[in-house]
């Protein structure tokens, strides 16, 4: 049935409309994490899961308190609330449960509590599939594709920032443009490069 | 009061939180298509961290430092409400341009970095001005990115026609412009700090 | 001790200096260029001209600023870059449009991350995709061949909306309107041969991008699969030009053999997504573009291993 529409989500949240060169959020990650392919990769991994994760939640949030009983307008406040609460559980969990895994994420999750990314991906949900009139499982599949597909982008870009950062590492780069001036050129040059995939059609 | 005027004056040049520090780049990038986008993200941003900064140099001393971060972040999200519904009530053209990014301030690091770094450990009087200052740096630097990224991709500043028979370039308001235009920024500010 | 001189990478021992393998590539180039101007006209041997001249001037620029020994431009690399910008032109754009190409190919390209050998993405391409989506109109007003009366803006074979046919004949010999360097297919794989007979293009990328494009096409580019005209798809556009020139380009591809497989697979993969799916017409330079970004990470995955070194 929307299996069409699924695949547009998709293309269009890693492709078109891609978090980091098009929508530019995560910025922050993306120039700071992104020198090196290892820990790029992981924090890729942990933004896509946790985008996921709170996706999940946040579509609950709004589906069954926010809108019964009619406080969208406390949105903003509930789902940054829920969201970082819940990446310092997941961090508290994992310390717990699995150190080895803890000491390759753990640093990473503490990093993205406040993500701009897992947050705006919670309100475009919202704005996209949770204020119009679907039924709950037509907006928790529109919400969750989104939100995994939203990682996805988001740790392609990220891995190849980071393949090309380290071959800048040898680069006989102006003084001045070392780093992160550098590092925004190349992810401009990445925007237009995506940019080829503007208006596709399905 | 000399004291005071340079806690201002550090937010827009020595410690400007866009060039020097880096913060805060999502919204700077993505609302600055023109010059009057950019100017109403930066005074709503300065709203907010104004705001946050007095109720959280205010109730320092009361807040266990264990729980700061999430006492930090209701206060931020209160006051970003505020400025969503005022915005919306009010503007709702400057709303809808700068659409997610809005709440999104919730998220900006210099928000949280002036609670977190300045406001927690001063007094009152002194957070204001450090507010003001970061505020009125963000807001000038977002009027400067979003000046450029008008005038070469529309032609325009404040929308009026500078040049005649320019041909605009439209790269320059769509993303890969943003990204360029500050790279090349930062760059120019490395080149002249390393001069000096 | 004259000829000791300490030149950026790629550095290459077979007695072929960069110096020599750029102005091969340019003589390689030459025929396809003289067959675009003797199709439209002289006006785009002026687009060529001024493209390179920007090129060298822009780098000269770059290099004094930098106090650099200006002397680099030289190694033939600018204009190469130039030439093969001018030839992803229309040949009716203002004169102004190589000018500014040429400037962001050569300081937003090449120069800012450190000059030849340096650069990420191909120049060229940069400044290609710079102008395609600064000024669209300009990029995508077209020309027909000068012994074609009805002579302004006609749409080039691959633009969906007007689907005029074209025989295989005429796209073979660019008998129809397109960019400067790009529609004589004949004279473009009498370069290729150069290239390919002078050893400085491995067959490695060519072949798995031409052909994975052609298969994609004859797939998917039809009514029902396995109907799509691939004769078409090869002919129509930039694709041979890509492949053999710009894809090629020593600093921006892979080293290893596998990796120029990889890189030219998804070469074709993306060109033939944005040929049949994208909004527009030609996906080539995009394509290449978005896989130099991710050269680094294939390099990374397929480099030999070191003997002896533990994989860590």
């Amino acid at each position: 049935m929307e299996y069409n529409q699924l695949l547009v989500i998709a293309i269009s949240v890693i492709f078109i409309n891609n978090f980091i060169l098009s929508k530019f959020l995560g910025l922050c990650p993306f120039i700071g994490v992104s020198k090196s392919t290892r820990p790029a990769l992981y924090m890729g991994l942990s933004v896509t899961f946790v985008m996921t994760a709170s996706s999940i939640i946040t579509w609950g949030i709004y589906s069954f308190l926010l809108k019964p009983f009619h406080i969208e307008y406390l949105r903003t406040l509930s789902f940054i609330l829920v969201i970082a609460s819940f990446v310092q559980l997941i961090e508290m969990f994992i310390q717990k449960f699995s150190p080895a895994l803890y000491k390759i994420f753990g640093i990473y999750l503490a990093l993205i509590t406040t993500n701009c990314a897992v947050f705006g991906v919670a309100v475009l949900n919202s704005e996209m599939f949770l204020k119009v009139q679907d039924s709950f499982v037509k907006s928790f599949i529109f919400c969750l594709t989104q939100g995994f597909c939203a990682g996805v982008g988001f740790t392609i870009v990220l891995l190849f920032m980071s393949g090309i950062r380290e071959r800048l590492e040898f680069c006989d780069i102006p003084r001045p443009m070392k780093d992160m001036p550098i590092a925004f050129i190349v992810a401009s040059l990445m925007s237009m490069a995506f940019m080829g995939f503007s208006g596709f059609r399905f | 009061m000399k004291k005071l005027f340079k806690e201002f004056l550090k937010g827009i040049f020595r410690e400007n939180p866009t060039f020097a520090l880096a913060l805060g780049l999502c919204p700077t990038l993505a609302v600055s298509t023109s010059i009057v986008n950019g100017f109403g993200m930066g005074v709503a941003a300065t709203f907010v961290i104004l705001g946050s900064n007095i109720i959280v140099s205010a109730i320092r001393n009361f807040i266990p430092s264990k729980i700061r971060i999430p006492c930090f972040i209701v206060i931020i999200a209160t006051f970003v409400t505020i400025v969503e519904l005022v915005m919306k009530a009010y503007f709702p053209l400057l709303s809808k341009a700068l659409g997610i990014f809005v709440p999104l301030i919730v998220v900006n690091c210099i928000v949280m970095a002036r609670a977190e770094a300045f406001a927690s450990k001063h007094t009152v009087v002194k957070s204001i001005f450090d507010g003001l200052g970061m505020g009125a740096g963000f807001t000038l630097a977002l009027v400067l990115i979003s000046g450029i990224r008008e005038a070469f991709g529309n032609g325009t500043l404040l929308g009026l026609v500078i040049v005649r028979n320019f041909e605009p370039a439209l790269l320059f308001i769509l993303a890969p412009g943003a990204l360029l235009v500050i790279g090349i920024l930062i760059g120019i500010v490395n080149l002249l700090s390393q001069r000096r | 001790m004259n000829n000791l001189t300490v030149s950026p990478a790629p550095h290459i021992k077979s007695g072929l200096t960069t110096q020599r393998i750029m102005w091969i590539v340019i003589l390689a180039l030459l025929p396809a260029g003289l067959a675009g101007v003797y199709i439209f006209g002289i006006r785009s041997l002026k687009v060529i001209f001024i493209s390179i001249i920007s090129c060298i001037l822009s780098e000269a620029i770059f290099l004094k600023f930098r106090q650099r020994d200006t002397r680099i431009i030289l190694d033939g690399s600018a204009i190469l870059t130039g030439l093969i910008l001018a030839y992803n032109l229309p040949p009716e754009v203002p004169f102004w449009i190589p000018v500014v190409g040429g400037a962001v190919s050569i300081i937003i390209g090449k120069q800012l991350f450190g000059g030849l050998g340096h650069n990420i993405f191909n120049p060229a391409l940069v400044g290609r995709a710079f102008l395609q989506i600064s000024w669209p109109v300009y990029m995508t007003t077209w020309k027909n061949p000068r012994w074609v009366l009805d002579a302004v803006s006609s749409a080039t074979p691959l633009a969906k909306e007007k689907a005029v046919n074209f025989s295989y004949m005429d796209l073979f010999l660019g008998n129809h309107g397109g960019c400067i360097g790009e529609v004589c297919i004949l004279m473009l794989l009498i370069g290729a041969l150069i290239l390919i007979f002078t050893n400085i293009i491995s067959f490695h990328i060519p072949a798995s991008f031409i052909g994975t494009v052609v298969v994609l096409t004859w797939i998917f580019g039809g009514d029902g699969f396995f109907k799509g005209d691939f004769v078409f798809h090869l002919l129509a556009g930039g694709l041979v030009l890509g492949a053999f020139f710009m894809a090629t380009d020593y600093v921006t591809c892979p080293l290893t053999n596998k990796g120029k497989l990889i890189f030219g697979i998804g070469c074709g993969i993306l060109t033939s997504l944005i040929r049949l799916k994208g909004s527009y017409p030609e996906g080539v330079s995009y394509a290449i573009l978005f896989m130099n970004a991710m050269v680094p990470l294939i390099d990374r995955y397929t480099k030999t291993r070191i003997y002896g070194i533990s994989k860590t």
